[in-house]
């Protein structure tokens, strides 16, 4: 019998460890009630931010990979259409978060890149919502609600995730 | 607390203001797009498959319409229209309220009368149920 020894470098630690504040933000935020079924504050985006600003694109990918099938496993939503739409949300923020992270710098900051990922994210979800949940153009009457709401908690992340960078954690 | 609040507006950068007033504009311009809701210019009401006449919203009056099984009445009130009075038992017709949007519809199946918001034309060739 051969025993296979996968190595765990500081990298493999670096992603645990903030997929696991992620997912603790996420179920959290899955247990509080929401005034309009769908809107979420997305706190979880607040440590994705933080990881594509202090570390790289990558350990974001995964870290957002790794917190969205955790936590549908957890919640017992795993493979079923929230699953989904949790899914391609974050696929979409993350691929707009990599054609946009390098505006970060002297005249925008992660602000600017929280609301991009915020309307990524139901952007992402409406194209899902439109072309399998729900196929019909009447969905559409209920994204001004989303785009609201995705300004707000965009902002509020975004303003989050700057304060949390300016502390210098290491 | 305020020294803090203060502190932050002062850092903030010129590109996130300038993304934050780019996706209020886009939120609005969508949402006045998304619930542009096209209101009717008249009122076409229907006994069973006859024409009872076409009405203008804009009036205030009463119409009293002689269903099969009794007197129903109609009130226009300045672009918005509603069933008050209905022989029927189950008075849905009423109980639907005002309504005031193109292709709205309300109808009393007893009766037999519908009263639908139209336009110049129709968002469809036919209805049935």
């Amino acid at each position: 019998m051969t025993l296979s020894i996968i190595k765990i470098n500081s990298q493999d630690h670096k992603v645990a460890k903030l997929a696991a504040i992620a997912i603790a933000l996420s179920v959290i935020e899955f247990f509080l009630p929401s005034p309009i079924p769908g809107v979420k504050p997305g706190i979880a985006n607040i440590i994705i931010l933080f990881t594509i600003i202090k570390f790289d694109f990558f350990t974001a990918l995964w870290v957002s990979i790794i917190r969205v099938f955790v936590v549908s496993i957890i919640v017992g939503t795993f493979l079923g259409p929230t699953f989904f739409l949790s899914l391609t949300g974050s696929v979409f923020s993350l691929l707009f978060l990599f054609l946009f992270k390098g505006i970060n710098g002297k005249y925008f900051s992660v602000i600017s890149l929280s609301l991009i990922a915020a309307f990524a994210h139901i952007i992402g979800q409406f194209l899902i919502v439109r072309f399998w949940i729900i196929p019909h153009d009447g969905i559409f009457y209920l994204l001004p609600v989303f785009m609201i709401s995705a300004l707000i908690f965009g902002l509020v992340n975004g303003i989050i995730t700057r304060s949390l960078l300016s502390l210098n954690i290491k | 607390m305020i020294k803090k609040i203060s502190q932050f507006i002062r850092k903030i950068q010129i590109g996130d203001l300038l993304t934050i007033f780019v996706f209020i504009v886009l939120t609005g311009y969508l949402s006045s797009i998304l619930w542009n809701f096209p209101q009717g210019e008249y009122l076409k009401i229907q006994m069973g498959a006859q024409d009872i006449g076409s009405f203008s919203l804009n009036q205030n009056s009463t119409k009293i319409i002689e269903g099969p099984i009794g007197k129903t009445e109609v009130i226009i009130n300045s672009g918005k229209v509603r069933i008050s009075k209905s022989p029927c038992t189950k008075k849905y017709c009423i109980h639907q309220g005002w309504i005031n949007q193109l292709n709205q519809t309300i109808v009393c199946v007893p009766n037999q009368i519908s009263v639908s918001i139209i336009g110049n034309q129709s968002d469809y060739d036919s209805l049935n149920y």
